[in-house]
C-alpha cells in the first residue's frame, strides 16, 4: 500500500546536556532523513545570574567574578570590567602594566583558539590532533601559572594595572612559546587544516553570508571568515593595541567559500600567527617601570559615573557596560558577550545541513554559552 | 555539467583523488616521528597522578601558584578584611581585645575550601600579611566539613574575658593617671 | 566430509578415541578451538596493540597499570565489561535473534584460510564465503540499530546498510581481480600463484592488482564501517549509533564479532594479495619435507596473523590521523572512487591474464 508508506519528518531534541553541544542548551531539530529541516535553539541552562551576582560584590572582588563570564578566556571579562573602571575613574594605566595586559589577552586568546581546534577536531573525530594542541595549549597555561599563580581563573588584573609584575623569566618564555607556535601551526596543518577528509567534512556548511553577519551581529573572527573586517583592536584600540604593527586576517571576498565552517576553522589558525606576532612584539617593546597606579593592598574609590567599553575576546566584540554611583558597590554591570549574536543565528545556519554536520557547524562558531546565559 | 570537456573532467577527477591520496598520506607521516622519532617529539605529555616519578608535587609548581591558604594567626590581627573581600564568602572569623588594645585574640578563623575559589584576594588585602597561600593542592577529604581549616585560637572563656577586661580597665587607668 | 577435518588428524591420530568420534564432531570441536584459540586471543593482543600505538602516536602512555606495560588491560576490561548490569531485561525474541544471528556470523570460522594444513573448506567458491560474513554483519548491526527504537539508533542502522552496500560491489570486484591471477577461487590455488617474496604477491604482480589490493581493504573498511569510515558509529552526532544503548556483555558481544569481521576481511585480504601463509626462505617446503604438519600449521598460522595484525595496526594509524568521514562522502566515494578503480583494475588483470594465455 503506498498510502502507509508516510515518511514525515523527525523530531529531535538534542540538549541539554550532551556532548557535541558547546555547553548546556536544548536543540529542536526537525529532520527529514539526515537533513536538518528546521532548529530552535532554547538557552539560559547556564544562567548565574552573573551581572546580579556582580552586584554585590565589592570592587576588588567582582574581578573573579568577571572571570567566570566565560571561563575559557577568562582574562577578556577581567578586561572588560578594568577597563571600564578605568574610564570612569580616569586612571592612566603604566605602559608596562599595559604590555603585560597585552600579553596575557593575546597568550589567552591562542589558547582558547587551541581549544576551538580541539573541539572542531573532535567534532571531526581526529583523535591524534586533539591531542597534540591540547599538549601545547597546557605550555600556556603554565605560562599563565607562572605569571599570575592560576591557570584558568587568573584574577590577575587590577584596576590601574596589574595586580604584580611578571615573574622572572616569563618573557624569555613567551618568546619560546612564539617559535614553538610557529613550529606547531605547520605541524598542525600537514596533519589536520589540509587533509582532504577534513575539508570534505567541513567546506560549504554552515556558511555565514557577510549580510547574515551584519544582520545578527555577529562579531570577531566569525564575521571575519565572512569577509567583514572589523576588529576593536584596531577600530577602538585598547591597552596599547594602537602601538603594535599587526595586520587581522579577514577572509577573501571573492573566495568560493566565504564564512563556511572551513573558512572559520583557517581565519582561527591564522588569528593565532598574528596573536604570536603581537606577543612578540610586545614582548620586545616591554619597558620597565610601575606595573600598577598604587599598590594592590591599597582601598580605592571608584566615583560616580556610567561607561561603554568595548574589547576583542577570542569570540568576538565583547562590550561591558557599567554605571557606579560612587559606592562600595557597583550599581550595574552588563556585559554584552559574543556568543548571543551566534546562537540567534544558529537556526539559520542549521536549516540544511546533515546531522553528522551539526557538531562541526557549533564547534566552527565557537559559542562560548557561559558567556551567552551568563 | 557541461562545463568543460571529457577530458578535463577526468583529469580533474583524478586529480581529485591523487590529492585526496596525498593529503591522507601527509597527515599519516606527521605522525611517525612521534613513534621513532627522538627527543621533544618521542616524549610523553602524560603527567600519570599518584606516581612518585612524574606526577607533579608541589615543590614543583611556580612560586605564585595558589594553592590552600594558610594562616599565621600569631601575626593575624583579626581585622576581618579577608571576611570582608572574599568574594564567595568562605571566611568566618570572630575576633575580640585580649589582654590590652593592641592585643586581638581571633577566636574563629575558618575557611570553607569547599567555596574557596583561589582568586587570592584575601592574601592579597592582608595588611599583616599573615594570610598566605601555599602551594598545597591536595586536599581530598572524605566527608565535606573536612574541607573547612580552622586556624582560631578557640573561644575565649566568660571569666577570661572578664579577666582581660579588668585589665584592659588597669592599662586604661595607668594611662589616664600618666 | 573427510577433508574437512584433515587438519585435525596430525593432532589425533595418535589417539585412539579419534576413530569412534564422528567427524562433524570433531569438525566442531575443531572450529571452536580456533575461535577460542586464534580469534579471540588476536582480539585481544590487537585491542592491546591499538591503544599502544595510538598512544605512541599522540605523545601519550596509553594502558599501562595491569600488568607489565598494560599488557592484561584487555583481560581487564573484558571482565569489567562482564560484571556490569545489563540495561535491559532479558527477553527471549531478542536471545534468540541474537543466537541465530551470531551462529550466522561465526560459522564463517570454517571457511577462514589459516595455512596450507588448515584449510578447513577449500571449494571452488572459497573466497567468496567469508565476504558474506561481512553481509552478515551489516544485516545484524542494522537490525541491532532499528531495534533501539531512538533516533540515534535509527540513523545507525540506515547509515551501516548504506555503506555495506556501497562497499560490498568494489569488494567484490577487487575480489574477481585476485581470482583472476590465480585462476580460480579455491584458497589453495590462490596461495599457489603467490611465494613468500613480497615480488612475487598478487598486489605488486602488477598496477592493476596493486589498485585491486587498496580497493579491497578500502571497500572493506567502507562495508565494515570500520574507522575512519564509521559514519554509523560517530559519537559527536549520534553518540555511538548502532552501539549507542549497549553496555556491558552485549557490549562485549558486539565489540568482538565487529572485531571478528574486520579481522576475517584482513586475512582474506593477505591471502588474496599479500603472499598468504607461504613461510619465507623456503620455510614451508622445507617443513613439509621434513613431514612436521604441526610445526608447519603453527609457523604459517603466526606468520600470516603477523601479516595481518600488520596490515590492521596500519589501518589504525590512518584511523587515528584522519577525520570520521561522513556517511554521505563515504557511500559517495565507494560508488564514485573504488568502483570505477575496482572497474579499471578489473579490465587491466583481465588483459594482463588474457596476454599472458597468449
Amino acid at each position: 500500500m503506498i498510502e502507509s508508506l508516510k515518511t514525515d519528518l523527525t523530531q529531535w531534541e538534542i540538549g541539554p546536556y550532551d556532548h557535541s553541544l558547546p555547553g548546556p542548551m536544548l536543540l529542536r531539530l526537525r529532520l527529514d532523513g539526515e537533513l536538518i529541516v528546521a532548529g530552535e535553539v532554547e538557552t539560559g541552562f547556564l544562567h548565574r545570574g552573573l551581572e546580579k551576582a556582580l552586584e554585590r560584590q565589592l570592587w576588588r572582588s567582582a574581578i573573579p567574578y568577571a572571570d567566570r563570564l566565560d571561563p575559557e578566556g577568562a582574562l577578556f571579562g577581567e578586561l572588560a570590567l578594568c577597563l571600564a573602571v578605568e574610564e570612569i575613574a580616569a586612571l592612566a594605566v603604566p605602559p608596562r602594566a599595559q604590555s603585560i595586559r597585552v600579553i596575557l589577552s593575546e597568550l589567552t586568546r591562542i589558547s582558547a583558539h587551541m581549544g576551538y581546534i580541539v573541539r572542531v577536531a573532535r567534532a571531526v573525530g581526529s583523535e591524534t590532533m586533539v591531542h597534540y594542541v591540547l599538549r601545547d595549549r597546557e605550555k600556556i597555561l603554565d605560562l599563565f601559572e607562572l605569571a599570575t599563580g592560576a591557570r584558568v581563573s587568573l584574577n590577575f588584573l587590577r584596576f590601574g594595572g596589574v595586580q604584580a609584575d611578571v615573574t622572572e623569566g616569563f618573557i624569555e618564555r613567551v618568546l619560546e612559546i612564539c617559535e614553538l607556535l610557529r613550529i606547531r601551526l605547520k605541524e598542525y596543518n600537514d596533519l589536520f587544516t589540509y587533509n582532504h577528509a577534513f575539508i570534505k567534512r567541513t567546506r560549504g556548511i554552515g556558511t555565514i553570508a557577510p549580510e547574515l553577519a551584519r544582520a545578527f551581529g555577529v562579531t570577531g573572527p566569525n564575521a571575519r571568515a565572512s569577509g567583514i573586517s572589523f576588529d576593536v583592536r584596531k577600530e577602538h584600540p585598547y591597552s596599547g593595541y594602537d602601538f603594535l604593527d599587526f595586520e587581522v586576517p579577514v577572509g577573501r571576498r571573492e573566495s568560493q567559500h566565504l564564512g563556511d565552517a572551513n573558512h572559520r576553522f583557517l581565519l582561527r589558525l591564522q588569528e593565532i600567527s598574528t596573536s604570536v606576532e603581537i606577543l612578540k612584539q610586545s614582548a620586545e617593546a616591554i619597558t620597565s617601570g610601575p606595573f600598577a597606579l598604587r599598590k594592590p593592598e591599597e582601598s580605592f574609590e571608584v566615583p560616580r559615573g556610567e561607561a561603554y567599553i568595548r574589547i576583542e575576546s577570542s569570540r568576538g566584540l565583547l562590550g561591558c557596560h557599567l554605571v557606579s554611583d560612587g559606592g562600595a558597590y557597583p550599581e550595574r554591570i552588563q556585559f554584552r558577550p559574543p556568543s548571543l549574536a551566534l546562537l540567534s543565528v544558529l537556526p539559520q545556519l542549521v536549516r540544511g545541513i546533515r546531522i553528522e554536520d551539526l557538531p562541526v557547524v557549533l564547534a566552527t562558531l565557537d559559542i562560548g554559552v557561559a558567556e551567552a546565559d551568563r | 555539467m557541461m562545463r568543460g570537456s571529457v577530458f578535463s573532467t577526468i583529469l580533474g577527477y583524478l586529480r581529485d583523488v591523487l590529492w585526496g591520496i596525498r593529503s591522507v598520506w601527509g597527515s599519516c607521516l606527521t605522525a611517525i616521528p612521534y613513534l621513532f622519532g627522538s627527543g621533544e617529539l618521542s616524549k610523553e605529555v602524560t603527567e600519570q597522578y599518584p606516581d612518585p616519578i612524574s606526577s607533579k608535587i608541589a615543590d614543583d609548581l611556580p612560586p605564585r601558584s595558589r594553592g590552600f591558604l594558610v594562616n599565621d594567626i600569631e601575626r593575624c590581627t583579626g581585622c576581618k578584611e579577608c571576611e570582608r573581600q572574599c568574594p564567595v564568602q568562605c571566611i568566618c572569623v570572630e575576633a575580640e581585645p585580649a589582654t590590652d588594645d593592641t592585643k586581638i585574640w581571633v577566636s574563629v578563623f575558618d575557611i570553607d575550601f569547599s567555596k574557596c575559589v583561589f582568586c587570592g584576594i584575601c592574601a592579597e588585602v592582608c595588611q599583616p600579611a599573615s594570610l598566605k597561600h601555599t602551594k598545597n593542592f591536595e586536599g581530598a577529604v572524605y566527608e565535606l566539613p573536612e574541607l573547612v581549616a580552622s586556624f582560631g585560637r578557640g573561644w575565649v572563656t566568660p571569666e577570661q574575658r572578664l579577666k582581660w577586661a579588668k585589665l584592659r580597665q588597669q592599662i586604661e587607668d595607668d594611662r589616664v593617671i600618666l | 566430509m573427510n577433508a574437512q577435518a584433515m587438519w585435525l588428524n596430525p593432532w589425533i591420530s595418535g589417539f585412539s578415541f579419534a576413530e569412534s568420534v564422528p567427524q562433524w564432531l570433531l569438525t566442531a570441536c575443531g572450529l571452536v578451538l580456533i575461535y577460542c584459540l586464534v580469534i579471540v586471543p588476536s582480539g585481544a593482543v590487537m585491542g592491546y596493540l591499538e591503544r599502544k600505538l595510538s598512544a605512541d602516536f599522540q605523545a601519550r602512555v596509553g594502558p599501562n597499570r595491569a600488568g607489565p606495560a598494560g599488557v592484561l588491560q584487555p583481560v581487564a576490561d573484558l571482565l569489567k565489561l562482564l560484571q556490569k548490569q545489563a540495561s535491559r531485561d532479558w527477553n527471549w525474541r531478542e536471545a534468540i535473534w541474537l543466537l541465530v544471528h551470531t551462529m550466522a556470523l561465526y560459522s564463517t570460522v570454517a571457511v577462514i584460510p589459516l595455512g596450507s594444513l588448515l584449510l578447513l573448506v577449500d571449494t571452488d567458491m572459497s573466497a567468496f564465503l567469508p565476504f558474506w560474513s561481512a553481509l552478515v554483519l551489516a544485516l545484524g548491526t542494522m537490525f541491532l540499530g532499528l531495534s533501539q527504537g531512538s533516533v540515534p539508533g535509527w540513523f545507525g542502522g540506515i547509515r551501516v546498510a548504506a555503506q555495506a552496500l556501497a562497499g560490498a560491489f568494489p569488494a567484490l570486484i577487487a575480489l574477481l581481480c585476485a581470482g583472476i591471477r590465480a585462476g580460480g577461487f579455491r584458497w589453495s590455488e590462490i596461495a599457489a600463484a603467490q611465494s613468500s617474496s613480497p615480488l612475487l604477491w598478487t598486489a605488486a604482480a602488477n598496477p592493476f592488482q596493486f589498485i585491486a589490493f587498496f580497493v579491497f581493504v578500502i571497500s572493506g573498511l567502507v562495508l565494515l564501517g570500520i574507522p575512519p569510515m564509521d559514519a554509523a558509529f560517530s559519537a559527536p552526532d549520534i553518540h555511538g549509533g548502532v552501539s549507542s544503548h549497549l553496555s556491558g556483555r552485549k557490549l562485549t558481544v558486539f565489540r568482538l564479532g565487529r572485531f571478528y569481521g574486520f579481522l576475517l576481511w584482513s586475512v582474506i585480504a593477505v591471502v588474496l594479495f599479500l603472499g598468504g601463509w607461504e613461510l619465507p626462505f623456503g620455510l614451508s617446503t622445507e617443513l613439509r619435507n621434513a613431514d612436521s604438519p604441526r610445526l608447519l600449521q603453527i609457523f604459517e598460522l603466526c606468520w600470516l596473523l603477523s601479516k595481518t595484525f600488520l596490515l590492521v595496526l596500519v589501518v589504525t594509524w590512518i584511523a587515528k590521523v584522519n577525520p570520521r568521514s561522513r556517511v554521505d562522502q563515504v557511500t559517495d566515494f565507494a560508488w564514485r572512487v573504488l568502483s570505477p578503480f575496482s572497474l579499471v583494475a578489473l579490465i587491466g588483470a583481465s588483459l594482463v591474464a588474457g596476454w599472458g594465455a597468449l
